[in-house]
């Protein structure tokens, strides 16, 4: 299938879900959608359009905290990347690691690191920061206050 | 001098330890071990075990999972040993100073022998930091 096949086939099967469909590039596309719809697009992408998964990315934009699902279809060079707005503060996404296994890792990061609570998935365990690290404390959220009083943040000059 | 501390000024080995640095440090250190600048002249090798080495070359601004293998190494190190801490963020941690995941620069967590500044520093102000510090043994010694 060609770029534009693709993005017509998604439009049409996918009326219902998809909120915004942004065309960046000859090699990028961004499509918002709504967040239930998000195993039922990218389970879609994946097995049928034969995309491989990139990665995910996670933002917190003030208003609403967003991820990004990355997927490349490597025939045509297009990279999709699906929007999804989570409203706060209800952080709360379906988990895709029962699609795929490749997205368990980034939302085990994702959920340490922002917060994002991931329903479905089988393990959510800390995956990068240090064991003492407390609880319910997210590093990149906006709202993030230091909570270390050891901490030194000059430079000693 | 003793003859620990001579053994120790002869031929110092290095071992070298990044504790989360973007390798622009670490890549400066394996220059000074080519043929171009050729450190092993002042008798200088990197050694491949922390227990064998009498000095421990630290980059990159330490993070709170690093600072706790940092301790650890520091402890296994045959003592006299000496430490050098190389590049802006071993100093103060660099552009990561507010970084959640440093809390302190690494001469809170060991006591540190020298300092060489730089983004990353030049090969030859590494050869020259370690050869100063090698005086200031000697001479430190030489007073006792």
């Amino acid at each position: 299938m060609t770029r534009e096949e693709i993005l017509y086939d998604l439009r049409n099967k996918f009326k219902d879900n998809i909120i915004e469909v942004f065309d960046k590039s000859p090699t990028r596309v961004y499509i918002e959608i709504k967040p239930d719809s998000i195993v039922q697009v990218a389970g879609y992408i994946f097995k049928d359009l034969k995309a491989r998964f990139n990665t995910a990315s996670g933002v917190d934009a003030r208003y609403h905290m967003e991820i990004l699902y990355h997927f490349l279809i490597e025939d045509i060079n297009l990279l999709i990347s699906l929007r999804v707005k989570l409203q706060k503060p209800k952080l709360e996404v379906d988990s895709l690691s029962l699609i795929f296994e490749g997205s368990s890792w980034i939302e085990r990061e994702m959920h340490e690191i922002l917060g994002i609570n991931f329903r479905g998935h089988s393990d959510l365990r800390r995956l990068l920061l240090p064991d003492d690290w407390p609880d319910g404390v997210y590093p990149l959220k906006r709202d993030y206050k230091e909570w270390d009083k050891n901490a030194i943040r000059d430079r000693g000059v | 001098m003793n003859i620990k501390l001579k053994a120790l000024l002869k031929s110092p080995w290095v071992f070298h330890l990044s504790t989360g640095s973007c390798n622009n440090c670490d890549i400066e250190i394996l220059d000074c071990l080519t043929p171009r600048f050729d450190i092993e002249r002042f008798g200088m090798l990197l050694a491949g075990s922390i227990k064998h080495a009498d000095v421990l070359l630290i980059t990159g601004s330490g993070n709170r999972k690093s600072i706790e293998r940092l301790r650890r190494l520091y402890e296994q190190t045959p003592k006299p040993c000496l430490v050098v801490a190389v590049g802006e963020c071993a100093l103060s941690r660099g552009m990561f100073i507010d970084s959640y995941n440093c809390p302190l620069p690494i001469d809170k967590v060991i006591p540190v022998d020298v300092y060489i500044p730089g983004c990353p520093p030049k090969p030859e102000a590494i050869i020259a930091g370690v050869v100063r510090l090698i005086e200031k043994v000697k001479k430190s010694a030489a007073k006792k």
